[in-house]
């Protein structure tokens, strides 16, 4: 018996537990917060049920679950954010409205404090190097396309975590680091193909050279590349 | 292409090699197709309603305005969703109709939440919790199918009997958390008496063909 029907059954029994106790949780729940992040976390139970088919469409299929339940994550946080907004204006407006049966209606929730200072927060200054090197280390170490994405993320990370805090890369600084870094991808561009990909055919009784000279060219082409996104600025 | 699915779907008039994802088309299917796609045709050229509300032990009645921005982004999300209703009638692949779903969902999320009142965002948020949540059965139902019978096709699984009827089960269970209870969170917040209304029938008519569909699938796969 190989490994993937080996672990079939637990990794669903896992999936489901997950969900169950996520379920039971978010009963419990006071916050809409929490629930929210809850609500998540079943998500993260469905990718973990459709891992456990382990075949290539089960891998083909994770990446739209994944896309979906972000999709759904952003839009609710966005409704609820706004709500928020809506009901803290009704507050201050102080005319609150009578509502139809209202002693039947569920209590006000508790109050959560949401006016947090996120500048004064330590682990926003520490955590982004931190998890931005991590990233790129483990990108380079994969190599290819897939550390080249692992690695850009890490850079993505960085640099958009710095624009975040108030100290980004200003605009004389974009224009001459925007050339340089899209030069240097352009460069790594000509290794991947030219030289990794076509010796590939070229010199097949090489393989190992070439293979090697266009995974970590392909790494810090697409690195670059997708790292410059992080200097917009947006 | 032999199939038995005749007896349910109609006459099966072919379907589309489009990679993985086939659309086919039943009699069924298309009539679906048809439907969606008129609707968000009078969605698209509709105009929506304006509300006038009575003040209760007051003169005086106040005309609850709505800017035109706010109106488009509705229409816009109507109209997403009549589309991706239609093409849920089409389509041919366990997987695909879920993802399908969840479109439909986030769709009727923004037709929701276009309306500004605290009542009714909140009826939003919920209904996109319980979205988020039925994400689990479904998607993880046709996990499970694919796991038992190697396809997602549904002229592959119309073909031969695979006793399903757990993951089916399963399977209808996110169907309703994710489309059919949009209609309850929109009745909730007191959606017909919102301004600009047209917009928010898109939610039960998308809804209501999604169910039918969704019977039809779970009657041919089996």
């Amino acid at each position: 018996m190989d490994i993937v029907s080996y672990m079939f059954g637990k990794s669903i029994f896992v999936g489901m537990i997950v969900g169950i106790l996520s379920l039971y949780a978010i009963s419990r729940q006071k916050s809409d917060l929490h629930t929210l992040l809850l609500t998540d976390l079943v998500e993260c139970a469905m990718l973990v049920i459709i891992a456990a088919v382990g075949t290539d469409l089960a891998e083909a299929l994770i990446l739209p679950g994944l896309v979906v339940g972000l999709a759904e994550v952003l839009a609710v946080s966005e409704i609820l954010i706004y709500r928020n907004e809506v009901r803290k204006n009704n507050l201050m407006s102080d005319n609150k409205k009578l509502r139809l049966f209202e002693e039947f209606l569920a209590k006000e929730e508790p109050y959560v404090n949401t006016d947090v200072n996120f500048n004064k927060m330590e682990v926003i200054y520490s955590a982004p190097k931190f998890i931005g090197f991590i990233l790129v280390l483990y990108g380079a170490f994969l190599t290819g396309f897939t550390g080249g994405a692992v690695m850009a993320s890490g850079l993505l990370f960085y640099l958009l975590s710095q624009g975040a805090i108030g100290n980004g890369v200003s605009f004389n600084d974009i224009k001459h680091s925007w050339e340089a870094i899209s030069g240097f991808s352009g460069i790594m561009w000509a290794f991947w193909i030219l030289l990794g990909f076509a010796g590939f055919f070229l010199f097949p009784e090489h393989y190992l050279f070439f293979l090697v000279i266009t995974g970590c060219a392909l790494a810090l082409k697409v690195g670059s590349k997708l790292g410059l996104i992080g200097s917009l600025r947006i | 292409m032999s199939l038995n699915i005749d007896s349910i779907a109609g006459v099966f008039y072919g379907y589309i090699p489009f990679g993985d994802i086939v659309f086919y088309f039943t009699e069924f299917s298309l009539i679906g197709f048809i439907i969606a796609l008129f609707f968000t045709l009078v969605v698209y050229l509709t105009k929506p309603e304006k509300q006038l509300e009575f003040q209760i032990g007051d003169f005086g009645d106040k005309l609850n305005y709505v800017s035109l921005e706010e109106l488009k982004i509705r229409r816009l999300m109507a109209i997403v969703c009549g589309i991706c209703t239609a093409f849920a009638m089409l389509t041919g692949d366990l997987f695909d109709y879920a993802l399908f779903l969840a479109v439909i969902g986030i769709a009727n999320m923004g037709i929701v939440s276009a309306v500004k009142k605290e009542g009714v965002l909140s009826a939003a948020f919920y209904y996109g919790i319980i979205a988020m949540i039925s994400t689990l059965p479904l998607f993880g139902a046709s996990a499970l199918i694919l796991a038992k019978t190697g396809t997602l096709s549904i002229l592959e699984l119309a073909k031969n009997s695979h006793d399903l009827l757990f993951q089916k089960i399963i399977y209808a269970v996110g169907m309703v958390g994710e489309t059919g209870i949009a209609p309850f969170y929109a009745a909730k917040a007191e959606m017909f008496r919102a301004p600009g209304a047209p917009y928010i029938l898109m939610i039960h008519l998308s809804s209501l063909l999604i169910i039918v569909r969704t019977v039809e699938i779970m009657l041919n796969v089996h």
